[in-house]
């Protein structure tokens, strides 16, 4: 039994070496390369565009890497096929930050289709899954408060609560990583409250593994155990949040937010100044 | 690989779950409405039984086929100069319909759209023309038409165009129903008149899609003059008809293939000047449409290297500063090429009455004959046949109808699926899935259906055959549009929770694609009812057969007693199929 909150000893849940990922001419990601211990909560942060989802998406083997490597608790994702590798992802639970429920089914549907990988073939309708599991899924509903709404249509809830039912399906997959992809964008300061509040009593109720991209410094700050700042595709910051102040963390994130074409742009104007003075001197 | 740290389990009692946990309700009416599918779909089953399709009596048809190709021994055509006189009196008969149907349909439609009626009553008067004349068959008109003129295209034209104006009206008040009311504002803001804000408003914003509604229908009525002609409309179906009655096969084939060709042909055209005419990429799935997005792309290539780094002259009018130079608009390409399509359309049009040969007196005499014919239509009335005949004969159509959908419906889920995008297990299945469907979609159901009937004999048999080929076509493109365009995030977090490739498609393109694919099915059911009345003209069973004696031998009445018929079938499916609508949302 590992302990989950004795870091330095833990192994490694996920562990990229070098990932570098080109979609066509850009670079989306370039040279990355992080450990997350088990039990870790680490939360990226970056504006849009920094390659964060990319990342996230690269663990559950989403995406492939250009080259690189990605490990899950030992096994090189990105390697894996077919049942192999649905294996892995059953372990992986993502949430994402659209919700991504079926709309035309029951949040009671929905939740289970989280426990599709354990069976096998196709399901269709709620009488398709065993007894055990629709159990199981009520259960999960029940921990994250919409037990009442088990029958309704997914597509009649607010968002924060198909944020939750979103919970609940990775839920059913009984993951030992939990990988969020923004998941409070979409959502109004209350429901994101209650989303993040509901993620990090699950995660450390189950010593659950989390990577969670966010690009609001507060929640990241309140949250997180270790902070990853992304800009452009590069990790610029790899840093404990233990004893950081706001302040030191809002500088952190002006140094991940700001843009070199920014910067550039300032040193060219500053540049014939500065030419001037060393003519005159 | 490293062992998986043990999961903390649930810590939820899981019979207090289960106790508080809301029963499920389901609505009555779901529950009637899912009852009702059942029944459907059991009927249909029982309609294939009725219609005698199964595996012996295919394998029995193949034999039947075999002598069949023996006995046309060779395709034959008729001479260059018949060949030629013949496609273009159906070419020209068919264009100058949908152009009739074209221009009496902007009255209709503007009448009938809520934005620029003048009034609900309008609204109601104008949805009824539009429902009334797209219920009558094109084939009933002509069947009427035929007994009032004398013998030529006019009736041809008249039926086509009255027809017609039911699909295309509708069209085109759905396209003014979808316009940018800014444009109308503005122009009504500067002091416009009514008929000034449609010119200036609301034409520009619709002609488009107007355009592309009159070209589609025109394909339609090609496809449908080959059962004009069996009703004695002049054209290569009645040759057609014409060869096959005195059993002159090759022939007969010979004038089907020339059809096929001509309907093809007719496609590559109308994707052709949709192209040039609204500069934009036809979006149809047929031959003609892809072959045409071909030929674009790389003339699109070709442009952007032309252009590079030559800045655009084209179209500045103020180049010499002067404004009476200004007013002359200078001949761009863009304007050379507009002008010289439409005065090919012109001449197009010009040729086709030319071709026609239309006997304008017939207009000014016809007028006489109308009153009396029209009295006879009603009562309805079963003539000689008596009601049992009848009804069985109706009973007939809608079992061809059902078995047809049924059938198509089976194997358009096999092919649309594998078809769509996200579904196909990769581009070399997707392609070859969607060129099937686009092969079979090429082959008028019409010909097929007269092809079949000469193979397997006149009946129920090859009506549904034909029925449900042509049905893939269309709701095997329909499948699989609506299987590409459900969300695909739902997919990814199946795909993502550890899915099979089949789990994914059941749990989540399938639920998102439902609703759309029961609409289609449906739509589909409909079209065939009414297919597969006029498919009984040429014999493929049903009431057609009745329908063609009753117009032949002017029983009015019983016309009208078999159009209600169908109508008030169609009407009820209609209605399911609207409160399946509702009730599957």
């Amino acid at each position: 039994m590992t302990n989950h909150h004795d870091h330095g000893d833990a192994p490694a849940a996920v562990e990229i070496t070098d990932l570098t990922k080109r979609f066509g001419d850009t670079v989306a990601l370039r040279d990355v390369s992080l450990r997350v211990r088990q039990g870790e909560v680490v939360v990226l942060l970056g504006l849009s565009g920094s390659g964060k989802s990319t990342l996230l998406r690269h663990v559950d083997a989403l995406e492939l890497p250009t080259t690189g490597s990605v490990r899950v608790e030992g096994t090189e994702v990105h390697r894996l096929h077919g049942r192999r590798l649905r294996e892995v992802r059953s372990r992986i639970g993502f949430v994402f930050q659209q919700f991504e429920l079926v709309p035309a089914l029951t949040v009671l549907e929905n939740v289970l289709t989280g426990s599709l990988a354990t069976l096998r073939g196709p399901r269709l309708g709620l009488w398709s899954y065993p007894r055990r599991l629709r159990r199981t899924a009520l259960g999960h509903l029940d921990r994250v408060g919409l037990l009442d709404r088990a029958y309704q249509r997914a597509d009649t809830l607010s968002g924060g609560q198909q944020q939750r039912v979103a919970i609940a399906r990775a839920l059913m997959q009984d993951p030992t990583v939990l990988l969020a992809d923004e998941p409070v964008a979409s959502l109004d300061p209350e429901s994101s409250d209650q989303v993040m509040r509901l993620i990090r009593e699950i995660a450390a109720d189950r010593g659950l593994t989390v990577l969670c991209s966010l690009h609001q410094v507060d929640l990241a700050l309140s949250w997180a155990d270790r902070i990853i700042g992304l800009r452009h595709g590069e990790v610029v910051l790899d840093t404990p949040t233990s004893g950081l102040s706001k302040a030191q963390v809002m500088e952190i994130y002006g140094q991940v937010a700001t843009s070199t074409d920014e910067l550039t742009a300032i040193e060219a104007e500053l540049q014939p100044l500065l030419d001037a003075a060393e003519r005159r001197s | 690989m490293t062992a998986v740290a043990t999961r903390p389990g649930t810590t939820h009692d899981v019979e207090d779950v289960a106790r508080r946990a809301p029963r499920r309700r389901i609505s009555p009416e779901r529950i009637a409405a899912a009852s009702t599918l059942v029944v459907l779909g059991v009927l249909a089953g029982a309609a294939v039984v009725r219609t005698d399709i199964s595996i012996p009596n295919m394998i029995a048809s193949w034999s039947n086929a075999e002598h069949f190709f023996q006995r046309v021994g060779t395709v034959r055509f008729p001479d260059p100069v018949t060949l030629l006189q013949q496609t273009a009196l159906t070419v020209g008969l068919v264009l100058l319909g949908t152009l009739l149907a074209a221009v009496l349909s902007v009255p209709v439609a503007y009448l009938a759209a809520a934005n620029t009626s003048p009034g609900r009553g309008w609204i109601a008067a104008a949805r009824f023309v539009s429902v009334l004349t797209r219920a009558v068959p094109d084939v009933v008109l002509a069947m009427v038409f035929v007994l009032m003129f004398t013998i030529g295209t006019l009736p041809g034209i008249l039926a086509i165009g009255i027809h017609s104006v039911g699909m295309i009206s509708k069209l085109f008040a759905d396209a003014i129903e979808q316009i940018d009311e800014g444009p109308r504002a503005a122009v009504r803001a500067a002091g416009g008149s009514r008929s000034q804000q449609f010119t200036a408003g609301v034409l520009p914003q619709v002609l488009p899609s107007w355009v592309a509604t009159v070209l589609h229908r025109n394909d339609i009525n090609l496809r449908g003059s080959v059962i004009l002609g069996y009703v004695g409309i002049v054209g290569l179906g009645r040759e057609m008809s014409f060869a096959f009655k005195s059993l002159d096969y090759s022939l007969g084939i010979g004038y089907a293939i020339v059809i096929f060709v001509l309907c093809v042909l007719m496609e590559v055209v109308s994707s052709t000047v949709r192209a040039a005419m609204l500069g934009v990429a036809p979006a149809g799935g047929g031959l003609g449409a892809r072959a045409l997005r071909a030929r674009q792309r790389r003339r699109d290539q070709q442009g952007a290297r032309d252009h590079q780094g030559a800045p655009d002259q084209r179209g500045r009018a103020d180049q010499d500063g002067s404004i009476d130079a200004a007013l002359r608009r200078p001949w761009t390409r863009t304007r050379v090429r507009n002008t010289v399509w439409g005065w090919l359309a012109v001449a197009v049009v010009v040729g086709s009455v030319l071709v026609c040969d239309i006997a304008w007196g017939d207009l000014a005499t016809v007028w006489a004959k109308i009153p009396p014919v029209a009295a006879q239509f009603w009562p309805p009335g079963f003539g000689s046949y008596g009601a049992p005949v009848m009804l069985d004969a109706v009973f007939d159509t809608v079992a061809i109808a059902l078995a047809a959908t049924l059938l198509a419906l089976v194997l358009s889920i096999v092919i649309g699926s594998f078809a769509a995008r996200n579904v196909a297990p990769g581009a070399g299945v997707r392609g070859g899935a969607r060129l099937l469907l686009v092969v079979v979609r090429g082959v008028p159901e019409t010909i097929l259906a007269v092809v079949l009937i000469v193979i397997t004999g006149l009946g129920a048999q090859a009506g549904t055959l034909a029925l449900a080929f042509g049905g893939i076509g269309l709701l095997g493109k329909l499948v699989a549009d609506s299987l590409e365009e459900v969300a695909r995030g739902p997919e990814q977090a199946l795909t993502a929770a550890g899915a099979t490739r089949l789990q994914r498609y059941a749990g989540a393109t399938v639920p998102q694609g439902f609703r759309a694919m029961l609409g289609h099915t449906f739509y589909l059911l409909d079209t065939n009812i009414r297919a597969a009345t006029i498919l009984g003209i040429v014999g493929g069973g049903g009431v057609g057969y009745y329908l063609l004696n009753a117009a032949q031998g002017s029983n009015y009445a019983t016309v009208t007693a078999i159009v209600l018929m169908i109508l008030v079938t169609v009407l009820v499916v209609e209605g399911i199929a609207m409160w399946m609508r509702r009730v599957f949302r």
